[in-house]
């Protein structure tokens, strides 16, 4: 039985993704199977990829103090919270991811000439590029006052602002807090990919066996997290329950994730444990699943670690595989996507999965969409650093 | 709020007084010219000088590291050792290291930027690059202790280092670690410093070395503290403070905030500057009126801040925490209070025993 006074609802979920503004359009865009990766070599110059763009992004106010990653967050805040109190809104807390922030605001010549490129640019721009001014935009855009705290964990990041989130509101810190990630694409993070050779020029072809890197793409998720004593004392919907939430490092390299996937396993693990649902309750994972060589076989040999001794091989798929790696957005864009899946019952495919891994644990999804009722379902996230996340999200009705 | 009292075991910390395991002693120091980079023109600061890691750090290897990452691994190693916890006893997975930080690896980020702005975008170094990340520090301390709990990096507009301190404290009172090691710090970089200067933020101090009284603005500073925080009676007894909890707001009441982490007086107030660069003490003006309204009487003692960490800005938290406590002001329930433009506040309790 749960204590609705230490059980964290979702709430309200806010997206700006590549399929375009708000949930229905990145649901609608997932169960269609579009993939929003196109050939782009604008990223810079000499850049031949293919990559996740926001298309249309609403016209922020004073977009000059803010940053495209501000932005991003800013209307999936606002998306997040149209429904929302003003007065509640007010005393809520923010933990909002970032990796990129403003450094698609900064350009080269600031390292050769400061002085010269503020002269050229102004300070504003440069004020856009510590990893706190995602988390003060929000609260700048939507006037709140609470606490409002930046995460930057590489791609981990998204997931683990949920989290921080999530213990906040068990400290009783705030009533009600706006938890996701925003970032941009970014020559900076592009160069940065393209130099360690990890970019698929292809669209990417997670947990397939000729996959050759990942593909970059950019948006924002904002999910609203309370109490389920609190939202149901203010009569909200309740979307998804967050039964579930675990960190760890794997400690073992500073870009390559452990080959045995056992900082993910115990990542998984204890969010499991913490959410009460053995192997056979959790009915999908939404993956981290980059596309890159070393990551879809450490998470593959993560979930034999995990679901090993389960009744059925495990749903596994990466929705990387539409809208991009959306890197500090990446972990709250897919756990709205795990709720949405939930919500709808799907099961949604990896595209262009034509040989997948292979393993006996794990049934790599592939193809259209799947029915399939989902009472509890995993999403999972790692990153540079060697950190990982896992949410475990419960069905509000199971 | 929830209240479960943590102890602070260990300090270490890399900072203009040299690294150091433990609280500091001879706390006076004046900036210094700074002659690291090329370019630069006569100006000054609070800056970390250099030294070998390894000889305090045996087997860090940090020469392509960016000077954050350094200074957090041989901080973090420094507070390990200051509190005696040996590694190899405990649950390498129960170790949380948290990484508080405005700036992240600004160094190398400005060298990224200037391998693509002679190279070009497509000729930046894969081996910079993932050194560039905000979480590099932290991941630099997991790596070398083989520590496998969770592992973040977190920043805040005026109050980063407050904020780890506060999310390590409930990843404890949650039994998502058994231990977190804390960081929090900033380094120095010519863009960053320009940005000040350019801003008309820098006091005359910044040019010349006898500016005058009372002069506007502040000295940049560098560096890097860290705490090891542990809970339950073993940890209490060999704790420098018992951090008790607190509260961050971008705006709002400190009096409130004030008022329900301390039924009464506080004896101390340690003050943690004003979160972004100031020269004046903002808190303790803050403290003393809220005061009034909250206490019937009240003689705490007020322990100002120090310039070379208000320098440190957005970071400086807890390299005001280990100025106040070497300074040893004295004892009982302490109040550290930062405050920012705009209403932004940090409060946090602690209990500092007497010696």
């Amino acid at each position: 039985m749960l204590d609705p006074a230490k059980t964290i609802a979702v709430t309200a979920i806010g997206v700006v993704s590549p399929y375009g503004l708000g949930s229905a359009a990145l649901q609608a865009g997932l169960l269609a199977g579009k993939s929003c990766l196109a050939p782009d070599t604008e990223l810079f110059p000499g850049f031949s990829g293919h990559v996740a763009r926001v298309a249309a992004l609403p016209a922020i106010a004073e977009v000059e103090r803010y940053s495209r990653s501000d932005r991003l967050a800013m209307a999936a805040a606002e998306d997040a919270c149209a429904g929302l109190p003003r007065e509640l809104l007010r005393r809520s807390g923010i933990v909002m991811a970032t990796t990129v922030a403003g450094l698609t605001e900064i350009e080269p010549e600031i390292a050769i000439d400061p002085a010269a490129w503020y002269g050229k640019a102004g300070l504003a721009r440069a004020a856009t590029y510590p990893i706190s001014r995602v988390a003060a935009s929000v609260g700048e855009h939507l006037g709140i006052e609470g606490p409002a705290c930046a995460v930057s964990v590489a791609c981990a990041s998204g997931a683990i602002a949920l989290a921080l989130a999530a213990n906040m509101l068990l400290d009783g810190e705030v009533p009600l807090a706006l938890a996701g990630g925003s970032d941009a694409l970014s020559a900076f993070t592009a160069s940065g990919f393209h130099s360690l050779q990890a970019l698929d020029p292809s669209p990417c072809r997670p947990f397939d066996k000729s996959r050759r890197g990942l593909n970059l793409g950019e948006g924002a998720a904002v999910l609203v997290l309370e109490t389920l004593a609190h939202a149901r004392s203010r009569g909200a919907e309740i979307l998804a329950i967050l039964r579930g939430w675990a960190m760890s490092n794997d400690a073992y390299h500073p870009t390559a994730p452990d080959t045995e996937g056992k900082g993910l396993a115990s990542a998984m693990r204890l969010a499991m444990e913490m959410a009460g649902t053995g192997i056979d309750e959790i009915g999908y994972v939404n993956a981290h699943g980059t596309g890159t060589p070393l990551n879809d076989v450490a998470e593959t040999r993560c979930y034999e670690l995990v679901f090993r001794g389960r009744s059925t091989p495990i749903p596994v798929s990466s929705t990387k595989s539409h809208i991009g790696h959306c890197l500090g957005a990446a972990g709250a864009l897919e756990a709205a996507i795990t709720i949405l899946a939930m919500r709808r019952s799907a099961l949604l495919p990896t595209l262009r999965l034509a040989d997948p891994i292979e393993s006996q644990e794990v049934e790599y999804l592939r193809g259209a969409w799947r029915r399939q009722p989902l009472p509890a379902a995993i999403s999972v996230s790692a990153g540079f650093g060697g950190s990982n996340a896992a949410l475990v999200f419960g069905s509000p009705d199971a | 709020m929830s209240f479960n009292p943590t102890s602070i075991t260990g300090f270490g910390s890399v900072t203009p007084f040299g690294p150091a395991a433990g609280l500091l002693s001879g706390l006076e120091l004046e900036p210094e010219t700074i002659t690291a980079w090329p370019n630069a023109t006569l100006r000054r600061a609070y800056q970390v000088q250099p030294f070998n890691p390894a000889k305090l750090v045996p087997g860090a290897k940090t020469r392509r590291l960016d000077r954050l990452s350094c200074w957090a691994l041989v901080a973090a190693s420094l507070a390990l050792q200051d509190a005696g916890l040996d590694l190899d006893a405990i649950d390498r997975s129960r170790v949380a290291v948290l990484c508080a930080t405005g700036f992240g690896c600004v160094e190398l980020t400005e060298s990224f930027y200037r391998s693509a702005a002679l190279n070009g975008w497509s000729g930046t170094d894969p081996i910079t690059f993932p050194e560039t990340l905000a979480n590099a520090p932290a991941c630099h301390v997991a790596l070398f202790h083989g520590l496998r709990g969770p592992n973040l990096t977190l920043g805040g507009e005026n109050f980063a280092a407050e904020i780890a301190l506060l999310r390590a404290a409930s990843l404890l009172r949650h039994g998502q670690a058994d231990h977190a090691i804390v960081i929090a710090g900033d380094a120095l970089s010519p863009a960053v410093y320009q940005w000040y200067e350019t801003a008309g933020l820098l006091s005359p101090a910044c040019f010349v070395s006898d500016p005058p009284a009372r002069a506007a603005g502040f000295v940049p500073s560098e560096g890097v503290a860290a705490v090891l925080l542990e809970s339950g009676p073993s940890a209490e007894r060999r704790s420098y403070a018992q951090f008790i909890g607190g509260r961050y707001a971008r705006s709002g009441d400190p009096a409130q905030a004030i008022r329900d982490l301390f039924p009464s007086a506080p004896a101390l107030v340690f003050s943690a500057g004003d979160g972004s660069p100031c020269s004046s003490d903002p808190p303790a003006g803050v403290f003393r009126s809220c005061a009034g309204q909250s206490f019937s009487s009240n003689d705490a003692r007020i322990v100002a801040s120090l310039p070379v960490a208000d320098g440190l800005a957005r970071s400086s938290g807890l390299f005001h925490l280990l100025l106040a406590l070497s300074r040893r002001a004295g004892s009982g329930p302490a109040l550290m209070l930062g405050t920012a433009a705009g209403g932004a506040f940090a409060a946090l309790r602690l209990e500092v025993p007497s010696s």
